[in-house]
């Protein structure tokens, strides 16, 4: 199975797939255009992924400072 | 905005039986409403994420029992009342579940069986169940982490559906948007008489 070869990939990288997921899910339940539901997912994308990076970045931040 | 391009005439055909084959399997209720590519999309997405996370836990990460969670929280399987929601690819647990509660032996070899022992367990029933313990306390070993990630994906999958549900009963949230640079879907069309409700 593919199993052991995702074994050695760091665990941050499956969070991108469920993100991807969850914003075309979530952008095709609020339009039915879409053009529409593909930008409304590329800009949650965006969001999620920032925020996400943003709170690793200053937890890792306030870990090396105590 | 002009009125006579906006989406007002998606077709929902029978929005309840297309709710319950959307909760049957993902993406299921919009090819049934016609709405091929948003059906295409939930069933790569959300059956996608549920399969990766299945594969993950090695089979043994999707399983329910029947325990009081006020009397017996450690073994209440709470990601299954996510994961429930993918639909008949998720149900077997419910099935294995009843079949252990009853005292019989689960199907398959213990397929999405719970992986929980009862001393009060008939011989055959505790041999299948052995197997299932076994199996699920080695995946930690085998593959470390990777479980945990398999229960967040097959749960998150299951709570999508629930997004692709309502969209089939009730349609897109945004449905007097216009759509004149784009078509908006194949089979525009046709008219549901749940559509205008």
């Amino acid at each position: 199975m593919f199993v052991p070869i995702l074994g050695v990939i760091n665990a941050y990288w499956f969070a991108l797939p469920l993100i991807l997921a969850i914003s075309l899910v979530y952008a095709a339940s609020r339009h039915e255009a879409w053009g529409r539901i593909l930008r409304h997912a590329a800009r949650l994308f965006v969001m999620i992924t920032g925020v996400l990076a943003l709170a690793t970045a200053i937890l890792l931040l306030i870990n090396t400072q105590v | 905005m002009d009125r006579s391009t906006t989406v007002t005439d998606t077709p929902l055909k029978n929005r309840s039986l297309a709710a319950l084959l959307a909760a049957t399997w993902p993406g299921l209720g919009h090819l049934y409403q016609g709405r091929y590519r948003k059906g295409l999309l939930y069933l790569i997405c959300i059956f996608g994420l549920y399969a990766v996370g299945f594969a993950l836990g090695d089979g043994a990460n999707v399983y329910w029992s029947w325990t009081n969670p006020l009397r017996d929280p450690e073994h209440f399987r709470l990601y299954y009342l996510g994961q429930f929601w993918v639909g008949l690819p998720a149900w077997p647990a419910v099935l294995q579940a009843t079949l252990v509660h009853f005292g019989h032996q689960p199907l398959f070899n213990g397929f999405m069986a719970a992986p929980l022992l009862d001393p009060s367990m008939d011989e055959n029933v505790r041999r299948v169940m052995e197997g299932v313990v076994r199996r699920a306390f080695s995946l930690h070993q085998k593959y470390g982490g990777l479980k945990e990630i398999g229960d967040i994906y097959t749960t998150i999958a299951g709570l999508l559906n629930v997004l692709a549900i309502y969209d089939a009963f009730e349609g897109p949230a945004h449905r007097d948007e216009t759509t004149a640079d784009e078509p908006d879907h194949e089979s525009s069309g046709t008219k549901a008489e749940g559509a205008t409700a």
